[in-house]
């Protein structure tokens, strides 16, 4: 009896398989490059190795692309983001009351009082201090991103970076560099900044309480975790799994979901040697042009979304879960 | 002449009867799409809010297909939006259009005389009489009514109808073809009847659906386009949603404001944590949040758009609201680049979370 958990964000797709105990059993960690449907099936020929259709007990999806995973896997939950992470952290520890979650192209705060989230925010207008970011920085510096972090741990002084806008930001750092100051001193002023960002924006008026857990990509840079620490003035915890936090929650969520239903809705590991596509066309329906995604499947169709009236998404009722079992 | 209005929810059905009524020709323009948008926001300031950028695209429409009027309504107040009329001028004007404006605006800025004269800029061109006039300026009121009451049921049933959906076909219905009928009587024929239908969609009164209030500045929450339909996704999720800001509402308000008999419900609840009128509808904004609260609601969410001054006052005093009675509240900013897939998130989240609220409490973990 195994639970699937699968996060398909922008710059990760990333698959769990959590265990009667909730425990981590296999996990992957893989790149989308904007292309999830792939990067889906990429997971799937690594897992349909060692485990059959049969052991996988309930699905679940989350992430951006949450809706294009459900219809080719076949899930029994599609949750956003924020309920994933939050039940992935609770699940570890119930005393946790903050957490910070970093993404590819978003960033998030979860309050958590009483073991329910109280209150969350994202990243309104910018994506300034997200991992994109980080990634093309670590890119135009010849500095591979797992390293990225680490470099900063040797500053002495950081530099002071204008972090409110991520072309400014480049262009400062651009500009510190030319003056000559250190790569250390720079990178952790860039981390700074982005601490400073994310409380100014995500975190405007928030009630920060520890325990805080530190959740997403970014966490691994551990000069973020730092930077946390300091404007903060407490201890900021990085969960072990902390990449994986949105797959396991959507895995714990499904096991719920099946434990009301009885059965799980999951299509197997066979979609490993299917072909898929996906095409987008704009409904000429009426005047409201829809623009509706199309995901067919050795040539059939298997899903459609992005319609408002339902003509096109209602049209297959047989593998397609209701959207968040509410 | 040929006159136009530019869209606000349902507004242009109402309008189409008013126009009809007085025998005027007129256009409405296409519904708000992204056609629309993109027009507007190719001839407006970068940093100008939604609502200027959505009415430039009604008004090129329009007056591409023959347009030489354009009915608006004005505000005097410290909005932004009292300006626009006169901007929309300039702007059209620089652009080569010809084209007329006649904004009525309430008779405390400009006085009943002035009114009087700019409705007259309109009556004067229709063939009837002065009872004629006055009965369809009536009916067209009276259909507004109609429609924001149908709407308002719709919004309060979808949590309690029997077949999921039931609600939201019958809206859609009853837009379409009241938009239909050839003339005002048959339109109110329509819409008491798709009243009466409304009220008899079977429900379930024993289940206890999540119920959400939608505040904020009026255009966004009123015009389902510009907030990506959040309406309808609520009502897809069995979610029941009160919103008090209607044209209605808005006809009501102008005319009672004079005598300071206008929203007496908002300006007692909003007391405690904005006693003043700082512009838009920002007070109303803060009073309907906690006269949903007090009816009982398990969240509300304030939608405006980028940029929008009175409500960003209102925005920075919600979290206090929510904090004091512990209600959550959401704020959503709107503008041409809110992507859907993040604005679905969020909502999809704060619904979560008044569920899984909601479940602890009856718990009692």
């Amino acid at each position: 009896m195994l639970y699937l958990g699968i996060d398909v964000g922008s710059v990760s797709t990333d698959l769990v398989l959590l265990d009667h105990g909730l425990q981590v059993v296999e996990k992957h960690y893989l790149r989308t490059r904007g292309n999830p449907i792939r990067a889906i099936q990429e997971g799937f020929r690594l897992l349909a190795d060692q485990y059959g259709d049969r052991e996988i007990a309930a699905c679940g999806t989350t992430g951006s692309g949450r809706q294009i995973a459900s219809v080719l896997v076949g899930a029994d939950v599609v949750k956003n983001e924020i309920t994933a992470h939050a039940v992935a952290a609770l699940e570890l520890d119930p005393d946790v009351k903050t957490i910070i979650e970093i993404g590819g192209q978003d960033s998030k705060i979860i309050l958590l009082r009483n073991g329910v989230v109280s209150d969350f925010a994202m990243n309104t207008v910018c994506a300034a201090g997200t991992g994109s970011f980080l990634d093309r920085q670590a890119e135009r510096m010849g500095i591979s991103i797992e390293e990225f972090g680490d470099y900063a741990l040797k500053a002495e002084t950081p530099v002071r970076i204008a972090g409110r806008c991520a072309v400014f930001a480049e262009s400062d750092m651009i500009h510190k560099q030319q003056m000559g100051y250190n790569q250390s001193d720079i990178i952790m002023g860039l981390c700074e900044a982005l601490v400073r960002n994310y409380l100014n924006n995500v975190g405007k008026g928030k009630d920060i309480r520890p325990k805080v857990f530190f959740q997403g990509g970014v966490a691994a840079n551990r000069s973020m975790k730092i930077a946390f620490e300091r404007a903060l003035g407490f201890e900021v915890t990085v969960p072990e799994n902390h990449k994986m936090m949105g797959a396991i929650g959507a895995a714990i969520l499904a096991r719920d979901a099946v434990r009301k239903r009885a059965r799980t809705r999951f299509r197997g590991f066979s979609l490993v040697e299917k072909h898929f596509e996906s095409k987008g066309f704009e409904c000429e329906g009426c005047s409201n042009r829809c623009e509706v995604a199309r995901i067919c499947e050795n040539g059939m169709e298997i899903g459609c979304f992005g319609d408002r009236c339902g003509i096109w998404s209602g049209r297959i009722r047989t593998c397609r879960p209701i959207a968040d079992s509410l | 002449m040929k006159v136009t209005i530019p869209h606000m929810g349902n507004v242009y059905i109402a309008a189409k009867a008013l126009f009809e009524g007085l025998g005027v020709d007129y256009v409405i323009p296409p519904l708000n799409s992204r056609a629309a948008l993109e027009i507007g926001s190719l001839h407006s300031p970068e940093e100008i809010c939604l609502p200027f950028k959505i009415l430039v695209g009604n008004y090129i429409q329009a007056i591409e297909q023959g347009a030489d009027t354009v009915i608006v309504t004005g505000s005097c107040g410290p909005c932004r939006f009292g300006e626009y009329s006169e901007m929309h001028m300039k702007l059209l004007r620089r652009l080569g259009y010809k084209v007329d404006f006649i904004v009525i605006d309430a008779p405390k800025s400009i006085g009943f005389k002035e009114l009087l004269a700019r409705i007259s800029r309109l009556t004067a061109h229709s063939p009837g009489t002065k009872g004629r006039k006055w009965l369809a300026l009536a009916q067209a009121v009276r259909i507004m009514g109609l429609l924001d009451a149908v709407e308002a049921k719709a919004h309060e049933k979808a949590g309690y109808e029997k077949v999921r959906g039931t609600c939201k076909n019958l809206l859609k219905k009853c837009r379409q073809e009241a938009y239909s009928c050839g003339s005002p009587d048959k339109m109110l024929d329509c819409l008491n009847g798709y009243n009466r239908m409304m009220n008899e969609v079977p429900c379930d009164r024993t289940v206890t659906p999540l119920k959400i209030a939608i505040i904020g500045e009026i255009y966004t929450v009123i015009e389902p386009f510009s907030n990506l339909y959040i309406e309808d996704k609520l009502m897809d999720r069995g979610i029941s949603t009160r919103r008090l800001m209607t044209p209605s509402w808005w006809i009501r308000n102008t005319l009672l404001s004079p005598a300071g008999l206008n929203s007496p419900g908002i300006k007692t609840a909003s007391r405690d944590y904005l006693p003043y009128y700082i512009g838009g509808h920002a007070r109303e904004c803060v009073g309907e949040a906690i006269l949903s609260w007090k009816s009982g609601f398990d969240g509300a969410i304030q939608i405006f758009p980028m940029g929008c001054m009175p409500e960003i006052v209102s925005k920075a005093i919600l979290p206090t609201i929510a904090r004091d009675k512990d209600f959550p509240i959401l704020s959503l900013v709107v503008d041409e680049m809110t992507g859907e897939a993040g604005y679905v998130t969020r909502i999809e989240a704060f619904v979560d979370m008044l569920e899984r609220r909601r479940n602890h409490v009856v718990s009692g973990y």
